[in-house]
């Protein structure tokens, strides 16, 4: 019997159109879903496929099949990012973010559960000032430790590739912001003597980061955070120097200090933006 | 056939050091071979060539393509492959999955189509068996081809290698002579490398840096005839030669400006790369 016989006889068949949309991926939603269904069950629709398709483009797509079957399984990690809804592409660049690896996460950890320690044991539980100064240098240092030469093995390579670097640098901070700020906002919540006022770290954290980003492409990966963390703790130092009480809130952790660190934020976004041509080249360096 | 690679007064400085003095070249489709001493300014030349770093001054053009504008360094990258001379991975990474981040970082999109072009790479390179073991656990020659096939991803017309070869055993030196062959059929490839037998084998023509500065641009038989004449044997180290070592035969072989009535030596590319180097660093007793 032949194709065209079974096709006169049985009831309904896939349009030889359509097959040959099909095969040249052209045939759109919803008659391409009825074409996959049908085509699953119906080897007589398969043999005509097979005949309308561009033995070329057949093998092309067969070597496609072959390669994404052929690739190994991603890690645990990537897994996790692409059901948390990343693209595998993103999740991949992620995956060698050098920051976002287990040891990373471990040292953040331990370092915010030794803060809370250290708050409970001093009896400094309703004052949660050393909580507030030390809290925003985590997502600081978090950002600084995930892009550039000194920490990215493969930064000589992704600075010559036509991603950009800004682009790449976003993808990175944005993750490890979340992920900084969460554990931090988990800390937070370990101690839950200081109420709201434990998340007064939040915008100084932010402003932080933002600032020693931008001053970043001017002073280099690892010297631009560090002078925001030396001028971050000489505030600090200044305001505790002019606080009226020694219950007293510093002035960064006050809503008028709150207002000025939103500020900051924002400027430093700004400028963050406006040097982000400077992401693309790597700094100078004798070799 | 006209250059993939234009360069024109290349001038770059570290601080008070200067690493590319007035660097002015052209690249053909093939192998360009780029020797000197440590220090003699190969890697920044490279790392400018890349669009790693930007010229202090002078200019270049790359695969039609000006890396002076953001649109142009954008094009060439599309085109090019990097070799750096210490090439970082990511160890817990398999060898596919490190290829596959760089072609991520190369633009390729499409999922289906950027495994092929993954699996391809790491044929070529003779990896495809191991591509899903990690990074970590393969020999050094290995990673030196994980790092040549993420280079190779996407086809790219110009190939920039900076000392592949280095730390690679005899054998895989071999190997990986092979596979730079192969890779300059058809594209324009600058390699740096210590190695005079590295060009003598692939190279179509070879430029000798020193000091920041191009000493001699030709071919390799052109380089070893600067040595014609000027290399000869005798049975102590003569004082007078700008180059003299013990050879396995046990005499002296020399090269410089030989005395009268010395017996002269047919001259190797080696000889020829330490006349151009004028003595710069080139003081070999042994």
């Amino acid at each position: 019997m032949s194709i065209e016989d079974s096709r006169r006889r049985d009831t309904w068949h896939v349009d030889e159109d359509d097959l040959r949309a099909y095969a040249r991926g052209a045939l759109a939603a919803p008659a391409l879903w009825s074409a996959d269904a049908h085509l699953t069950a119906c080897a007589t629709c398969r043999g005509v496929l097979a005949g309308v398709s561009d033995a070329a483009a057949l093998d092309a797509g067969w070597e496609r099949l072959d390669a994404e079957l052929d690739a190994p399984r991603p890690g645990r990690f990537e897994r996790l990012l692409v059901r948390c809804g990343a693209g595998d592409g993103t999740a991949r660049l992620l995956a060698a973010t050098p920051v976002l690896r287990r040891s990373w996460l471990g040292a953040l950890a331990a370092v915010l559960v030794t803060t809370c320690l250290v708050a409970y044991s001093a009896g400094a539980v309703g004052r949660p000032t050393l909580f507030l100064a030390f809290a925003p240098l985590l997502p600081l240092a978090s950002v600084a430790l995930a892009y550039g030469p000194a920490v990215d093995p493969t930064y000589e390579m992704a600075v010559v590739s036509p991603m950009h670097g800004f682009r790449l640098l976003m993808i990175r901070t944005v993750a490890v912001l979340v992920v900084a700020l969460a554990v931090g906002g988990a800390a937070a919540l370990a101690l839950p003597g200081y109420g709201a006022a434990a998340l007064a770290w939040l915008l100084p954290g932010l402003a932080l980061t933002a600032a020693g980003l931008a001053v970043t492409p001017r002073l280099g990966p690892v010297a631009g955070p560090s002078v925001v963390a030396v001028v971050w703790a000489a505030v600090l130092l200044v305001a505790d120097a002019g606080r009226a009480s020694a219950d007293g809130p510093l002035a960064p952790f006050t809503a008028a200090g709150q207002g000025v660190s939103g500020a900051v934020a924002v400027l430093g976004a700004g400028l963050l933006f406006l040097f982000r041509d400077r992401f693309d080249v790597s700094g100078r360096r004798a070799v | 056939m006209p250059p993939t690679v234009s360069a024109s007064g290349l001038s770059l400085h570290y601080g008070r050091t200067r690493a590319l003095d007035d660097v002015s070249l052209r690249l053909a489709p093939g192998v360009t071979g780029l020797l000197g001493p440590n220090g003699a300014g190969k890697t920044t030349l490279l790392r400018v060539l890349a669009t790693a770093v930007p010229p202090d001054r002078g200019a270049f053009t790359a695969l039609g393509h000006d890396p002076g504008t953001p649109q142009g360094r954008q094009e060439v990258r599309r085109r090019l492959g990097y070799l750096p001379q210490t090439p970082g991975f990511h160890p817990d990474f398999t060898a596919f999955e490190f290829v596959d981040y760089v072609a991520i970082l190369k633009e390729l999109a499409d999922r289906g189509d950027r495994h092929r072009e993954v699996r391809r790479v790491l044929e070529e390179v003779g990896l495809g068996d191991v591509r899903g073991r990690r990074i970590r656990k393969l020999s050094g020659g290995m990673r030196q081809r994980v790092a040549l096939a993420a280079a190779l991803v996407g086809d790219p017309g110009f190939l920039v290698l900076d000392e592949p070869t280095v730390g690679l055993d005899p054998e895989q030196r071999m190997r990986f002579r092979e596979l730079i062959a192969g890779a300059g059929e058809g594209r324009t490839v600058l390699l740096s490398t210590h190695q005079t037998e590295d060009v003598a084998m692939l190279c179509h023509r070879v430029i000798v840096m020193a000091e920041g500065a191009v000493r001699f641009d030709g071919t390799p038989a052109e380089l070893t005839a600067r040595a014609t004449g000027r290399v000869w044997s005798s049975t102590e180290r003569d004082p007078g030669a700008k180059a003299g070592w013990r050879t396995g035969t046990g005499s002296f072989r020399n090269v410089g400006d030989p005395p009268a009535g010395a017996d002269l030596v047919d001259p190797t590319l080696e000889d020829g790369y330490l006349l151009a180097l004028d003595g710069i660093g080139t003081e070999v007793t042994a």
